[in-house]
Parts: structure tokens; sequence; C-alpha cells
């Protein structure tokens, strides 16, 4: 991870609400989150869907985007005052040619495709409480991290819903 | 010009405009409503005066995407009034005031906090659209522009004479702020 980072010529900073990406359009960079957080979310007719969180340390990618170089309906918005290292594909390019840096890269991919496993059985769960502790016992930071009204809607459910689950 | 450049750049430029004008929600009545002079605008009136453009734009656009037959095409070429309607919302150096159309003039209309609401929403509006445009024609749509039915500008044109007319009165915005200090 260490190298990625060092890869990075450029540091944005975004104020709470505003967008790094909107949907539609073609970002094909790796963000390095340094402080604050993040979500990911599709609008379905003017409903949010939360996909994914990013904060501190963690990395985030529209990576559909980043994999074909096509537009992507993604939305990603800072949920809190937010500084990302930018890193981007052409610099990550150069970053694979060696080959240890192809190693490191199938190994983190490899590890997505399993996150995504986990996140597709999340969705298939009908239980909102197994649903809750899925998640919970998965990533306990992310409760730290991000309000509750967020991590709601990730998890499919009111925010009155998981407020209650907390507290049982 | 490549028209997926275009619809590119546009998305970008939208982007922007959403990201500052999501700072002025947090703006006190005091700053949203301050005038230079009792001619001028103040901070929601600019954005009154944009929303009222949205009102009619958005609907027109999306109607004519939505009726469209004439397929994606992967070239855009301004046409001759369209590109000067467009460039000439630019805000240059040197302040190029313009006149408002009376029905688009919001001065002295009280206003509040929602007006910022409803601009938000447009620009989600006006985010769609760009992608819905990715199935027609930059160049045969046309769109009927608010001075006269009979005056139709190239949907493309459309797109970025709108933008730019946002540009411009965000900039003046920024002037507002500015002047305040």
């Amino acid at each position: 991870m260490k190298e990625i980072i060092e890869l990075s010529e450029k540091t944005l900073t975004l104020e709470r609400n505003k967008y790094l990406k909107v949907k539609g359009s073609i970002d094909t960079n790796i963000y390095y989150i340094e402080s604050g957080s993040l979500r990911i979310f599709v609008l379905d007719a003017y409903e949010e869907q939360t996909i994914r969180f990013g904060y501190k340390e963690n990395i985030i990618v529209a990576l559909d985007s980043f994999l074909t170089g096509s537009p992507s309906e993604l939305y990603i918005q800072a949920i809190k005052k937010t500084v990302v290292r930018v890193i981007s594909r052409q610099q990550f390019n150069q970053f694979l040619e060696q080959e240890n840096n192809q190693r490191w890269w199938t190994k983190t991919l490899e590890g997505l495709v399993l996150q995504q496993m986990e996140r597709e059985k999340d969705l298939l769960t009908s239980s909102p409480k197994e649903r809750y502790e899925r998640v919970l016992s998965r990533s306990p930071q992310l409760f730290q991290e991000i309000p509750n009204r967020y991590i709601a809607n990730y998890l499919r459910m009111s925010a009155e819903t998981l407020s209650r689950l907390k507290k049982s | 010009m490549s028209s997926a450049h275009l619809i590119q750049t546009l998305l970008e430029q939208t982007r922007q405009i959403i990201n500052q004008v999501e700072s002025l929600k947090y703006e006190t009545p005091a700053t949203l409503t301050w005038k230079t002079n009792e001619q001028s605008w103040n901070i929601l009136e600019c954005l009154e005066h944009l929303n009222l453009y949205g009102k009619y734009y958005l609907p027109q656009m999306e109607h004519r995407i939505k009726m469209a037959t004439a397929p994606w095409e992967p070239e855009f070429k301004s046409g001759i009034l369209g590109n000067y309607f467009a460039q000439s919302m630019l805000p240059k150096e040197k302040l190029n005031k313009m006149k408002t159309f009376k029905d688009k003039n919001p001065i002295n209309v009280p206003l509040n906090h929602s007006v910022i609401e409803t601009f938000l929403e447009q620009q989600l509006q006006l985010i769609n659209l760009l992608n819905d445009s990715r199935k027609v024609s930059l160049n045969k749509v046309r769109i009927p522009t608010s001075i006269s039915s009979l005056l139709r500008l190239k949907l493309g044109d459309t797109f970025q004479f709108y933008i730019n007319h946002i540009i411009r009165h965000l900039h003046q915005i920024e002037r507002i702020k500015a002047s305040m200090n």
C-alpha cells in the first residue's frame, strides 16, 4: 500500500457533501483517503443506494471506470471534510510493470472478489437483524466512522430500525 | 469535437457547479440576501434566476431526448448561432453585463434556503439528462430556446449554453461574496 501512496503527486480536499465523482463521468483514478470519509452510491430514480464506504487509510475507486475506462454510474461524495491522495491510472500502470507489484495486485483483486461475495450475501439476507450483525462483525470500525443514516441505507433498512438493532 | 468528450467535460463542469453551491448551504440568511444596491441581485436571486431557466430548459431537453429518433453520433459540431450563444454566456475578464428577460428576473422576490435545494435538485436532473443524451444525436436533436420557439439550438449547444450560463452567475455569486468583505 505504501508504495502506491508514494506514486501520488496530487492531494485533493473535499468539504462535507462535495462530490469527487458524479454519475456518467469517466474516473480512472485511485484515491487514498488520508482523513475523512466518503461514500459511493447510485441514484435509482432519485433514490440513493449506498454501495460502499471509504474512511481513513482506505483506498476508494470507481472500480468499473478504473477497469474499463468507460463512464460509470457511480457517485462518490464526501461524508465529512476529506483529504485524498490521487493516483492516476497511468502512474498505476507503471507501478504494475514490476512483477512483484503484479502479484500484489492479483492478491488485492482476489481479496476484493471475496469482499464482493460477502456483500452479495448481505443483500440476499432477508432478516435485517442478520444483515446488521454480518456487517458489524465484518467491519466494526464502520460504525465508528460513518453516520447511522448512511449505514442504514447500506443495510437497506430505515435509520429507526438500525438504531433499534444497535440497542438490542 | 468528440461527443463523448463533450459529455464528459459537461459532467465535470456540473460536478464543480454542485460543489460550489453545496458550500452555500452553510451561509447565513444575512449573507445570502446581501446586495450591493437595490438594483443588483443577492446570492439567492442569482440562484433563483438560474432555477427559472432550469424550469424551462430541463423539461424541454428531457422531452426532446425522450422523443428523439436520431441516434448517437461520435462527432459533435457546434452550430454557428449555438456556439455564439454558448460562448457569449461565459464571464469575461472585463465584466460584460447582460440584460435579463423580465420573466427570468427574481429581483426583490422573497426567497429562502429552499432555492439552494431546488438548484441542486436541478443539477441532478441535468446529470441524468447528460447521461440519457448518450443515446441520441447531439447534432440533430434540437431544443427551442426560451427566447423564441422558432429559434432552436442543437442539443449539444443547448447543454453548453445552459451550463455556461450557470457558470456566469456562479462567478457573480463569488463577486457578491468578495464585495461583502
